[in-house]
C-alpha cells in the first residue's frame, strides 16, 4: 500500500471518467490532456477510442484508427470491429484464437484487456480468465473479478479483489471491484456497496453506471421504492440507445409489473440482440415447449 | 487565549466592564479616560477630565454612569450619554451616586490600619466586608456593616442602596479590621474575594500570588502560586471556573489551577508589562491593561463543536455527544465522552454511513493537541448514555474523506489518511498547509498562509486554489438540484467569500465584524451571523442584516423562516427570521418573476431604497411595479423600452419634454403611431411631415401641406408638395411667394405647358428675363409609395418578459392580480392532473402490457436464429480449454453455483422457481399444487415474474453486464440459503383489486373480469411470511371467483335473446343467480335492483319483495332507497309468483360455472382447484371458466403460498 509519493497520474481524469461511465466527459479531457511521454498519447487514444466503443460510436474509431497506429490502438480497433458487426464476429475470433494461440505481448495489457472483452462477449469465460491471466494492470484484475462474478465465483472473485486491494485500494477501479464483489456477497455488504457509488457519484458526478449500481443495490435489499427514485434520476439522465437497452433492463427487476411491460415492449423494440432480449425470447419458446405438456383431460 | 480586541494607548491602570452593554472602560496613565466598544472594536467616546494617571475606573451597576478617581485626588462621576440625567433632580439617587463613589476610592485613603498606602479596596459582592492590599505586606478584610447601618435610610431597600453617607460621616469606626493577612513578603498589589466561596485570592511583589481561606473568627493562607519573575500587579478569581488569572510586570498573564494550585496556561507578551486585569461579570470575557494598552481576551473558545446531517444535529455539550432530530427537536444524549482533555472539543466531524464521529482537540500548544474517533453506540439510553471507548491520537484536525477513510493533519503539518481502526493507511505529500476542511468526497481544502487549495486525496494533487487569507470556517452547500455542484463558502476573520466546486469566486463580502458562523438555507441562500446580526448573502453578492442579535449565536441549519441554532451554552434555540427581503433578490436574480410578481403584490416591502435597487441592478421592468408616481414611472419605463407604459405616462404628464423622448425612443423601436402622436403633440410639423412620407401616408402628407398652408409656413407647405411630387402645387406655392422664375421653370420643366405659358406671359419683357429652360433637366418625381406602412416596424418577436405581461395586463383589468394567482395556482393543478396522468398511464398500460406478452408469442420465429447465435461460444469452450491445458500455468475455474440454483434447491414454491428461471419445475409445481394444465394465461406472469428475479449493472464499460439477485432473506441468508425477492406483494394484489371494483361499478364487466382473473392467477404466485396472509390469499382467490363467475354470467345473460316467455324466465333465473355472488355492496345494490325490475316485471311479485327486502338492508341511496319501498309495497298488495322460476331462495346452493344452474347442497358437485369455483359434474376435466387455467376436479396438493405450509 505504499503510495508512490507524488506520482500524479496526469491521465487519471480521463481514465477515472470512463471507469465511472462518464463517456463523453473522457472523451472531452482526453482531447483536452496534453500528455507528456508518447506512451502517454498511445494510452490517452486507447481511452479516448475505448469510450467512443462505449458510446457504440464504432464508426469512429474505425475510421480514426489507422493501419500504422500502435499495436495497442489495433487491439482497440479489434474490439470495435467485433462489437460493430455481428457477421464478422466468427472471423474476428477465430483470427484472436490464432493470435492467443502464439506468444502474446504480456506487456500490450490492452492487447489482453480487448481480447478478455470479445472472449466475455463470446461467453468464452475460460480464454477470457487466461488472456487477463497474463496481465498485471488493475484493470486486468477489475476484469477478472468481472468475469469470475459472471461465473459465480464469489470466492475466487473475492481472492482477486484482495490482490487488487493490496496494490492500490483507494483506485477508482478497486473501489468498483470491490461494490461488485459486494453485491454478489450480500447481506451487510450491500450497503458497503451502495455506498462505493453513493460516494462516488458525490465526488466525481452521478453516471447511469453509478446509478445503475446503486439501483442494483437497494433492490438487492429490497428497498424498491429507493430503488426506484434511484432509477427515475438515471431515466432522466438516459441518452442514447445503449443506455435505455440496459436501463430498460434493469427496470425490468422488481418494479410494478406494469412499468415493466412498458419498458419490455421498448427493449424488444430497439434492441432485440441484446443478451437480456435473447434470453427473455428465448424463455418464451422454452415457456410455449413446455406449456405443451400440459392439458385439460377433458375438453369442452 | 483569544484575544478578541486590543487597543493602542498609555498605560492602561484601571479597567471595567459594563454588565449589559458592549463596553469596557480603560483608564489611562495620562489621565485620559476611553470607553470602547470591544465588539465593534471602536472607541466611543474619550473622557480627559483629570490631572496626572486614573488609578481607579468603575461602572455603574444600574445607572449609565461610571466614576474614577485618581492621583489628584479627584473622583469624578461621568455620564455614559451626554444627556442631562434626572438623577440630578432626584436628591435621593444623587446621593445614593456619592455614595457609590466613596465605596471603591474613600476607602482606600481613609482606612486605617495600614502602615503603608493602600495599593487596593475591593468589596465582597454579597456582604459587607472590604478586602484590602498595602504596600506593607499585610492584606486586611475589613468589616463595614457598622457603615451600612449608620448610613441606611429609613425605608430604603437595603440590596438596592448599599448605604447613603456623605464624606464626612466616614468616620475611622465605620470599618473595622476583621483580618490581617500575612505572608507575602513584599508589598500587596492586589487583593479579591471570590464571588461565592469565602476565598481571597492576592498578588504582591514578592512574585508570589497567594490564596487565602477566611471563616468567621480567622483567616489563613492556603497555598502559593509561584511562577511569575516580577511583582504580580493584579491576581483574580475566575467568576465560573476554578482558576485564578494574575498578571504580573514580567510581561505574562498566568491561569493557574485552583484546586491544584498549579499553572495552566501562560501568555506572554514581548515588551508590555501588565498592570491591571477586569472580569466581565456575565460573559467569559477578561480585559488587560499593559504599558501601551489593553486587550480585552478569553480564555477558551466558546464556539460549540457542532456537525449537521439531514435532519440531525449533532453537538458536544458537558462531555456529552447529543443529537438533536430538527424535526421533532427531540433532543438526547448520544453517549458520553472519554474524559481527561481540559480543553473543550474544537471541532467535530460526522460519518453518517459509519455512525462515527471524529472530535478535534485543540490544546494552547497545538502540537499537543488530539482527535477522538468514536463509533456512536446504535441504541443509547438518553438519561444514561454509553461511554464507548474512543481512540484517541495526536493531530490538529481530522475530518472524514470517504465512508471509511479520514485525513489527519498531524504536528509535522504532513496529511495522513487513516482508516477507521485509526491506522495509517497512506500519507500524503501536501504544499505547506495549516488547516485542513471537509471538501466532499475524497477531497480536502487544505489552508496556507495565502490561501485554500482544493486537494485529492487520491490522486494526490491540487486541483484548484484561490487567493483568500485566514480561512477559518468552510461552509458547504447540497446543491438544490442534487447535482453534483456544491458551492462552497469560506468565512474569515471578516469576509466573506462564495466560491463554486472549482474555487473560483462568485463573491466577496467584507464584514466589519467577526463572521461567527453560517449555513445555507435550502434555496441556495447563504445565512451567516456575526457577533450581533444574522445577515444573508446571494452567490450574486447581494448581502444585508435580516436582525440583530445580542448574543453570539453559532447557526447549525435554516429552513424556511426559521434559524436553527446553538448558542454559547449549547442550548439549541430557533429563530424566526423575516425572509421576505432576500428570497426577493433571490427570486429577481433567479428571474423568477412569478414570485417576484407575488410578493411585489402581497409583501410589505415597497420603498424608495427596493426600486433604486431595482434599478441600480437593472431591473426596471420590475421597479416600474412599484411606482405610483408618474415621472418615475416615465423614466424607468423608457429605461426598459417599454412604450405603452411610457405613453401611459407621459399622457398622465403631458409635458413637451415627456412626449419628446417619448418620440425618440419610440422611433428606435420603429413605433410610428407613437412617433406620430408624439410629434402631433409637441406639434412638430417638419418631424411629422417626413414620418408622412417614410411611412407612405399620402393622405396625411397632404393633410399637413394643407395644414402648412393654413399656417402659412411656405417653406414647410412646399417641402411637403415636393414630398408629395404634386409640381403644379408647387408652382402656386412658388408663384404665391413671388419666385416668378422658379415657378415658370418649374412648370416648363415639368411639362406643365399651359401652366407655363400662363407665367411667361406674366414676366415683363423689358424688366425681366424669362430664364432658361434646362434641356436636360430630367424628372425627379419621389417614389410613389407600394405599400404604405400601417402597422409599426416589425420587431424580433421577444417573449414578453413576466412583468410587461403582467403590467398590460393590469392595464386592462384591474382584478389581474387575482387572475394572475389563479393562473399560477392553475399551473400548480396543471403539474398534480399530469402526476394523475402519470398514474392512469400505468393503469391503462396493464391491457397494452398484457397484448405485448400476447405478441412476444407470435415473434417466437426468430427463436431458432438466435439460438444459432449462442452456439458457437459453447462450441468455443473445449478449443479455449485445451489451449489452457496446453499452457499449464492457468486452470480457468469452474463454474459456481448460481444464486438461482439455490433458490430452487431451497424452496418448494413456484415463484421461487420461476424466479430462478426453472420454468419446468415451476409448472410442475403449480400443475401440483393448483392443478394448472394451461399455462397460456400464465404466460404473461411467467415472464414479468422471471425478470424481476434479476437485476443487472454494468461493470467495466462496454461488457455484458454483471447480474444481480435480490434475495428477500439478503440480510441472513448467508452464501446457501438464499430465496428470491419476490416483487409482488399481497398489498399490491389487493390494491388492485380496487381498480377491478372500479371496473365494475363502471359496468365495464369484461375488462373487469380480465383483471380479476390476473389478480386470481397471480395468488399462486406470492410468497407471505404468516397464517393470516394465507387466509388473506386464500380470500383473495374467493374474492375474485365470485365476481368472475356472477360478472361472467351478467355478460352472457345480457348477449341471450328475450323474445319468448321461456327466454324471459331463464333471463330472470340468472339475474337472481347473480344476487347470489358474494360482492361489495355497493354492486349487490346495483345487482339486486337488475333482479327485482326483472321479476317486478314479470310479476313475480313474491320473489321480488324478497329481493326489494335485500336491497333495503344494504342502505342504498335515499332515491334508490324509495323507489324500492314503493316497489315492495305494490309487491306486497299481492304476495304471488307468477311463474315458476328455478330459483328458491331459501335453498342454499353454488352456483355451476359454466352452465349457469343452482347445485343445491348435497348434490355432486366438482370444483375448481384453484377458484374453487362449482362445476356440474359432467364438466369434470374439463378447463375452469373462471381460470382458464385449471382442470375442473383435479387432485391437488392445494395451495402453497408460503414456507409454513411446508412445515
Amino acid at each position: 500500500m505504499a503510495a508512490q509519493q507524488g506520482d500524479v497520474d496526469e491521465l487519471f481524469d480521463v481514465k477515472n471518467a470512463y471507469y465511472i461511465g462518464s463517456y463523453q466527459q473522457c472523451i472531452n479531457e482526453a482531447q483536452k490532456v496534453k500528455p507528456s511521454s508518447p506512451e502517454k498519447e498511445i494510452e490517452r487514444d486507447m481511452f479516448l477510442y475505448r469510450a467512443y466503443i462505449a458510446q457504440r460510436k464504432y464508426a469512429v474509431v474505425l475510421d480514426d484508427i489507422k493501419a500504422n497506429s500502435p499495436p495497442e490502438l489495433q487491439a482497440v480497433k479489434m474490439f470495435a470491429e467485433y462489437l460493430s458487426s455481428e457477421s464478422k464476429r466468427d472471423v474476428i475470433v477465430a483470427d484472436l484464437d490464432k493470435k492467443m494461440a502464439k506468444s502474446v505481448d504480456a506487456a500490450n495489457t490492452t492487447f489482453l484487456l480487448m481480447a478478455a472483452s470479445i472472449y466475455h462477449h463470446e461467453m468464452n469465460t475460460d480464454a477470457a480468465l487466461r488472456a487477463l491471466h497474463q496481465g498485471e494492470s488493475l484493470e486486468c484484475m477489475a476484469m477478472t473479478i468481472q468475469v469470475l462474478l459472471s461465473l459465480d465465483r464469489v470466492d475466487l472473485a473475492r481472492k482477486e479483489l484482495k490482490k487488487m486491494q493490496e496494490q492500490d485500494e483507494d483506485a477508482t477501479l478497486t473501489q468498483l471491484a470491490t461494490a461488485w464483489v459486494n453485491i454478489a456477497v450480500g447481506g451487510e455488504k450491500l450497503q458497503d456497496a451502495y455506498y462505493i457509488f453513493q460516494e462516488m457519484s458525490d465526488k466525481y458526478s452521478s453516471t447511469l453506471l453509478l446509478l445503475n449500481g446503486q439501483a442494483a443495490c437497494y433492490m438487492a435489499q429490497n428497498k424498491w421504492e429507493e430503488a426506484e427514485g434511484v432509477l427515475q434520476e438515471a431515466l432522466d439522465k438516459v441518452g442514447g440507445p445503449q443506455e435505455l437497452a440496459f436501463l430498460v433492463f434493469v427496470c425490468l427487476s422488481g418494479l410494478c409489473i406494469y412499468v415493466t411491460s412498458r419498458y419490455l415492449s421498448q427493449l424488444k423494440d430497439a434492441h432485440r440482440a441484446h443478451p437480456f432480449l435473447k434470453d427473455y425470447l428465448a424463455k418464451e419458446n422454452e415457456f410455449d415447449r413446455l406449456a405443451m405438456q400440459y392439458a385439460p383431460t377433458a375438453t369442452a | 487565549m483569544l484575544t478578541k480586541f486590543e487597543t493602542k494607548s498609555a498605560r492602561v491602570k484601571g479597567l471595567s466592564f459594563h454588565p449589559k452593554r458592549p463596553w469596557v472602560l480603560a483608564s489611562l496613565h495620562n489621565g485620559v479616560i476611553q470607553l470602547w466598544d470591544y465588539r465593534m472594536c471602536t472607541l466611543i467616546d474619550k473622557f480627559d477630565e483629570h490631572d496626572g494617571p486614573v488609578r481607579g475606573i468603575d461602572f455603574h451597576k444600574q445607572q449609565p454612569l461610571f466614576v474614577s478617581g485618581g492621583d489628584d485626588y479627584k473622583i469624578k462621576v461621568g455620564l455614559l450619554t451626554m444627556k442631562i440625567v434626572k438623577i440630578y433632580n432626584n436628591e435621593n439617587e444623587w446621593s445614593a451616586l456619592i455614595s457609590y463613589v466613596s465605596y471603591f476610592f474613600l476607602l482606600c485613603s481613609v482606612l486605617t490600619g495600614h502602615n503603608h498606602y493602600v495599593m487596593c479596596a475591593q468589596f465582597h459582592p454579597s456582604e459587607d466586608l472590604v478586602v484590602s492590599g498595602s504596600l506593607d505586606q499585610t492584606v486586611r478584610v475589613w468589616d463595614i456593616s457598622g457603615l451600612r447601618k449608620k448610613n441606611l435610610s429609613p425605608g430604603a431597600v437595603e440590596t438596592e442602596v448599599r448605604g447613603i453617607s456623605g464624606v464626612d460621616l466616614f468616620g475611622a469606626s465605620d470599618a473595622v479590621v476583621k483580618h490581617v493577612l500575612e505572608g507575602h513578603d513584599r508589598g500587596v498589589n492586589w487583593a479579591a474575594f471570590h464571588p461565592t466561596m469565602p476565598l481571597i485570592v492576592s498578588g504582591a511583589d514578592d512574585r508570589q500570588v497567594k490564596i487565602w481561606r477566611m471563616n468567621e473568627s480567622k483567616a489563613w493562607e492556603l497555598d502559593t502560586c509561584r511562577g511569575h519573575y516580577n511583582n504580580v500587579s493584579c491576581a483574580i478569581f475566575h467568576p465560573r471556573q476554578e482558576l485564578i488569572l494574575s498578571n504580573s510586570e514580567d510581561k505574562s498573564i498566568r491561569v493557574w489551577d485552583m484546586s491544584k494550585r498549579t499553572g495552566v496556561q501562560t501568555f506572554r507578551r514581548d515588551h508590555d508589562r501588565f498592570w491591571v486585569l477586569g472580569a466581565h461579570p456575565n460573559l467569559n470575557l477578561f480585559a488587560a491593561g499593559h504599558d501601551s494598552g489593553m486587550i480585552v481576551f478569553k480564555l477558551e473558545r466558546e464556539r460549540p463543536a457542532y456537525a449537521v446531517h439531514g435532519n440531525m444535529l449533532y453537538y458536544v455539550k458537558d462531555r456529552f455527544l447529543r443529537q438533536l432530530d430538527f424535526n421533532s427537536s427531540k433532543d438526547t444524549a448520544v453517549m458520553q465522552l472519554r474524559s481527561g482533555s481540559k480543553f473543550p472539543v474544537f471541532s467535530m466531524s460526522y460519518n453518517p454511513a459509519e455512525n462515527a464521529v471524529l472530535l478535534c482537540t485543540r490544546a494552547t500548544n497545538l502540537e499537543n493537541s488530539t482527535y477522538d474517533l468514536y463509533s456512536i453506540p446504535k441504541e443509547s439510553d438518553s438519561q444514561n448514555p454509553d461511554a464507548p471507548e474512543g481512540k484517541r491520537s495526536s493531530g490538529l484536525t481530522a475530518v472524514w474523506v470517504a465512508r471509511n477513510r479520514f485525513a489527519v493533519l498531524d504536528r509535522m503539518h504532513s496529511l495522513l489518511i487513516k482508516n477507521l481502526k485509526n491506522e495509517i493507511v497512506k500519507k500524503v505529500q501536501v504544499p505547506s498547509c495549516e488547516e485542513i476542511f471537509y471538501a466532499g468526497t475524497g477531497s480536502l481544502l487544505l489552508r496556507d498562509a495565502d490561501g485554500v487549495t482544493l486537494f485529492d486525496v487520491q490522486q494526490k494533487r491540487s486541483l484548484a486554489t484561490v487567493k483568500i487569507s485566514k480561512v477559518k470556517y468552510v461552509v458547504w452547500s447540497a446543491d438544490t438540484n442534487l447535482t453534483n455542484k456544491y458551492s462552497n463558502l469560506k468565512v474569515f476573520s471578516a469576509a466573506i467569500m462564495i466560491c463554486n466546486r472549482k474555487l473560483e469566486s462568485l463573491c466577496n463580502i467584507h464584514e466589519n465584524i467577526r463572521v461567527k458562523s453560517g449555513a445555507w438555507d435550502e434555496s441556495g441562500v447563504f445565512i451567516y451571523t456575526t457577533s450581533n446580526h444574522i445577515k444573508y448573502a446571494l452567490t450574486s453578492g447581494d448581502h444585508g442584516i435580516i436582525r440583530t442579535l445580542d448574543l453570539p449565536i453559532y447557526v447549525t441549519r435554516v429552513r424556511g423562516n426559521s434559524v436553527y441554532c446553538l448558542d454559547r451554552e449549547c442550548r439549541p434555540r430557533v429563530l424566526t427570521i423575516d425572509p421576505t427581503e432576500y428570497r426577493f433578490k433571490l427570486a429577481l436574480v433567479n428571474r423568477k418573476y412569478d414570485e417576484v410578481l407575488h410578493m411585489v403584490r402581497n409583501a410589505k416591502l415597497v420603498g424608495q431604497s427596493i426600486i433604486a435597487y431595482l434599478q441600480k441592478k437593472g431591473y426596471p421592468e420590475v421597479a416600474l411595479h412599484f411606482v405610483k408616481d408618474e415621472k418615475t414611472r416615465f423614466s424607468l419605463a423608457l429605461e426598459c423600452g417599454n412604450i405603452e407604459v411610457a405613453l401611459e405616462a407621459a399622457k398622465a404628464l403631458d409635458e413637451r419634454s415627456c412626449w419628446e423622448r417619448l418620440g425618440e425612443a419610440a422611433l428606435l423601436q420603429g413605433h410610428h403611431q407613437v412617433v406620430e402622436m408624439c410629434y402631433q403633440r409637441t406639434k412638430n410639423f417638419d418631424k411629422l411631415t417626413f414620418l408622412y412620407l417614410i411611412t407612405g401616408n399620402l393622405a396625411k402628407l397632404r393633410k399637413m401641406m394643407k395644414i402648412a398652408e393654413i399656417r402659412k409656413d411656405m417653406s414647410g407647405h412646399y417641402q411637403a408638395a415636393l414630398y408629395l411630387g404634386d409640381v403644379s402645387e408647387r408652382v402656386r406655392i412658388l408663384k404665391n411667394c413671388g419666385q416668378k422664375s422658379l415657378a415658370y421653370l418649374t412648370a416648363a420643366t415639368h411639362g406643365l405647358d399651359e401652366e407655363a405659358e400662363a407665367l411667361k406671359e406674366t414676366f415683363d419683357p423689358e424688366k425681366e428675363t424669362v430664364p432658361e429652360v434646362d434641356p436636360n433637366a430630367q424628372l425627379l418625381q419621389p417614389p410613389p409609395p407600394i405599400n404604405p406602412l400601417d402597422t409599426n416596424w416589425p420587431l424580433l418577436t421577444v417573449s414578453k418578459g413576466f412583468f410587461e405581461g403582467a403590467i398590460a395586463a393590469k392595464g386592462k383589468a384591474g382584478q389581474m392580480a387575482a387572475d394572475l394567482d389563479m393562473d399560477t395556482s392553475g399551473g400548480e393543478g396543471w403539474g398534480d392532473d399530469a402526476e394523475l396522468q402519470l398514474d392512469e398511464d400505468g393503469f391503462v398500460d396493464a391491457p397494452e402490457g398484457l397484448g405485448e406478452e400476447g405478441l412476444g408469442k407470435e415473434e417466437g420465429g426468430g427463436w431458432d436464429v438466435e439460438e444459432d447465435l449462442d452456439l458457437p461460444p459453447e462450441l468455443d469452450v473445449p478449443v479455449g480449454a485445451g489451449g489452457g491445458t496446453e499452457d499449464g500455468f492457468f486452470v480457468p475455474p469452474t463454474k459456481g453455483t448460481s444464486p438461482t440454483q439455490m433458490w430452487c434447491n431451497n424452496s418448494q414454491l413456484p415463484v421461487d422457481h420461476i424466479l430462478a428461471g426453472s420454468f419446468e419445475t415451476a409448472m410442475r409445481l403449480l400443475h401440483d399444487q393448483v392443478g394448472v394444465v394451461d399455462f397460456g394465461p400464465y404466460k404473461s406472469l411467467f415472464m414479468q415474474t422471471l425478470s424481476r428475479g434479476r437485476t443487472s449493472y454494468l461493470g467495466l464499460p462496454s461488457l455484458p453486464c454483471l447480474r444481480g439477485h435480490p434475495q428477500r432473506n439478503w440480510k441472513d441468508c448467508g452464501a446457501k440459503q438464499g430465496l428470491p425477492a419476490v416483487g409482488l406483494r399481497l398489498s399490491d394484489l389487493i390494491s388492485r383489486l380496487q381498480q377491478c371494483y372500479q371496473l365494475t361499478t363502471a359496468g365495464r364487466f369484461e375488462d373487469a373480469v380480465e383483471r380479476f382473473r390476473v389478480i386470481l392467477l397471480s395468488v399462486p404466485l406470492l410468497v407471505v411470511d404468516n397464517k393470516q396472509e394465507i387466509a388473506e390469499a386464500q380470500q383473495l382467490i374467493t374474492i375474485c371467483r365470485e365476481y368472475i363467475v356472477g360478472l361472467t354470467m351478467e355478460t352472457e345473460r345480457k348477449k341471450l335473446p328475450k323474445d319468448t316467455l321461456e327466454q324471459q324466465k331463464r333471463l330472470c333465473e340468472m339475474a337472481a343467480y347473480f344476487t347470489h355472488c358474494n360482492l361489495q355492496p355497493v354492486h349487490m345494490v346495483l345487482v339486486l335492483r337488475t333482479a327485482l325490475n326483472l321479476f317486478f316485471k314479470l310479476r313475480n311479485f313474491k320473489t321480488a319483495a324478497g329481493f326489494a327486502r335485500r336491497l333495503l338492508e344494504l342502505g342504498p341511496k335515499p332515491d334508490v332507497a324509495q323507489q324500492t319501498r314503493k316497489i315492495l309495497a305494490a309487491c306486497e298488495k299481492n304476495l304471488t309468483d307468477a311463474h315458476q322460476l328455478n330459483y328458491d331462495p331459501h335453498n342454499p346452493f353454488d352456483l355451476c360455472a359454466a352452465s349457469y344452474v343452482p347445485l343445491y347442497r348435497g348434490r355432486p358437485v366438482e370444483k375448481c382447484p384453484l377458484s374453487g369455483a362449482c362445476y356440474c359434474p359432467p364438466y369434470k376435466g374439463q378447463i375452469c371458466r373462471v381460470t382458464q387455467a385449471t382442470e375442473i376436479g383435479k387432485d391437488v396438493i392445494g395451495l402453497r403460498v408460503s414456507p409454513l405450509q411446508f412445515r
